[in-house]
């Protein structure tokens, strides 16, 4: 099956059993949505289930086919980042997560595994503590990590997954679900392969696709391309690289530095900033009057705690108080009560459109104008046929 | 082609990930990172990445964001040469690199 590995794996954190159904390619064919496939998983899961989904072109050459998807009780959330992109060459398309775990732990999904590990030790860490104890225990740098923190754990409407240390795709509260389930964090590696059906042909209109994007879009400049107010002076001085997200040619992602000299580019302090993408939560910031520093030491912090930075400032500057960092701070130790965001503060963030259906980034192709036309030789390249799109 | 070689420029790379894929699928024809001769070394908490390309001449290149000559402390996570050692070295796609073509910053460039 090009381009998928037709597996549907579920596994039951109660018992750590791990059935495997095969994903029909007929089914796929006539409806490629992986929103659409992993709300049918998860219902048919039931509704405490978590599913972790990929597109049917996540992984290929097609300019930005780095997404995937999360559904749960609490609702959806697009995966940008590389994490889409191990977890389908880790050898699954789908993954359901049913029941809860005895134990905490993680869940470690490599070379057509699944399974649940336990450690009571990752309860006392943070999203970026369980991170890198993940990638420790097995001892690879490039494990992605999707990770709850102590936010998650108290089961906070408000708490957020975090990809790899950044937040910015979790918007709907399923830290909290995830975490309920005794899971820490969910942990993938890619090691597998995927085929095309043409190689050359691939290779070839996805190239002429991206050049065609980056001659319409332009320079690059990071998240300012996306983001106006990350092109003002107190965020630009601070930043140090810019980092796309898989088969990205203009990225949204702009790394401030403020624990050293952004200009350092040797590898010497080993926390040195915290890489922006999330735009409501920087738009945010900026309207309560943060400046980039302490916008980036805000989120870095919500960050660690799994905690969703936009209504971390909505209540935080509640009255009208000044905020900054020290207050935030003291505030994020104890969970507060409090209710889900409304949708529209979430306004210039990652959709889940018709782009991230089937892999593609929305905020890329939101840009660029997503244009199933321009699409679709790259797609007959691989699949050796169309899809509707 | 024996005179064609890669170069980086480090600091243009925006670690896509897609150098590693194409050369994969120029190797084994197939979309994967596994098989090629190009590896992304990133430390992504402190927002290190670079290239390391091993080739049938040169041994290792590296593309280090702090420059080529900087010498590599021991411990300090930047390119590991072990995994790459067991790889087959860059053929250049036969004279017209994949990995050059696909990057879309300019960091990896052909030269004669």
């Amino acid at each position: 099956m090009d381009l998928m590995n037709g597996r549907i794996a579920a596994l039951d954190l109660s018992t750590g059993e791990v059935t495997e159904t095969q994903l029909d390619e007929d089914i796929v064919f006539a409806d490629p949505s992986c929103v659409s496939r992993a709300n049918a998983i998860w219902k048919e899961h039931g509704e405490d289930s978590l599913v972790l989904g990929t597109g049917l072109l996540t992984g290929s050459l097609v300019p930005g086919a780095c997404a995937g998807i999360v559904a749960g009780e609490t609702g959806l959330m697009p995966v940008m980042g590389n994490f889409a992109t191990e977890l389908k060459l880790s050898g699954f398309d789908f993954i359901a997560l049913t029941g809860t775990a005895p134990a905490p732990g993680y869940v470690w999904v490599r070379d057509g595994i699944i399974e649940f590990v336990k450690s009571d030790a990752m309860r006392q860490l943070d999203s970026w503590g369980r991170t890198d104890r993940v990638r420790d225990d097995q001892g690879d740098r490039r494990i992605q990590v999707l990770a709850a923190g102590p936010w998650g754990d108290s089961g906070n409407p408000c708490a957020q997954l975090v990809n790899c240390h950044w937040g910015g795709e979790d918007k709907a509260g399923l830290g909290s679900r995830l975490a309920s389930k005794n899971v820490m964090a969910v942990a993938v590696r890619g090691m597998g392969e995927l085929m095309v059906s043409d190689v050359e042909r691939h290779f070839q209109t996805c190239l002429e696709l991206r050049s065609s994007l980056v001659s319409r879009l332009g320079p690059s400049k990071g998240l300012a391309s996306y983001f106006d107010r990350a092109g003002k002076e107190d965020f630009s001085s601070l930043a140090h690289r810019d980092v796309a997200c898989f088969g990205c040619p203009h990225p949204c992602r702009t790394f401030l530095k403020i624990a050293e000299d952004p200009k350092q580019m040797a590898l010497s302090h080993r926390e040195p900033g915290y890489l922006h993408y999330d735009v409501p939560a920087l738009r945010k910031a900026f309207e309560v009057g943060l400046d980039a520093r302490s916008a980036t030491e805000i989120l870095m912090m919500c960050a660690r705690r799994g905690a969703e930075p936009v209504a971390v400032l909505e209540r935080a500057s509640s009255g009208g108080r000044q905020l900054t960092p020290a207050i935030v701070k003291d505030l994020l130790v104890a969970p507060w009560d409090m209710e889900p965001m409304p949708a529209k503060s979430y306004e210039g963030g990652f959709s889940i459109d018709r782009a991230v259906a089937i892999g593609l980034c929305p905020r890329l192709w939101g840009k660029a104008g997503f244009d199933p036309s321009a699409i679709g030789p790259c797609v007959e390249s691989a699949l050796g046929r169309g899809v509707p799109m | 082609m024996d005179a064609l070689k890669l170069e980086f420029e480090p600091l243009r790379c925006v670690a896509c990930g897609l150098c590693e894929t194409v050369c994969s699928l120029n190797r084994d024809s197939v979309l994967s990172s596994m098989g090629s001769s190009i590896i992304l070394h990133m430390e992504d908490k402190a927002n290190y990445f670079g290239l390391v390309l091993k080739t049938a001449g040169d041994g290792l290149v590296l593309g280090r964001p702090e420059g080529h000559g900087a010498p590599q402390q021991p411990g300090s996570g930047g390119p590991g040469a072990k995994p790459i050692l067991l790889r087959e070295p860059c053929d250049l796609c036969g004279g017209e690199p994949k990995c050059a073509k696909v990057c879309p910053t300019g960091c990896i460039k052909v030269v004669d």
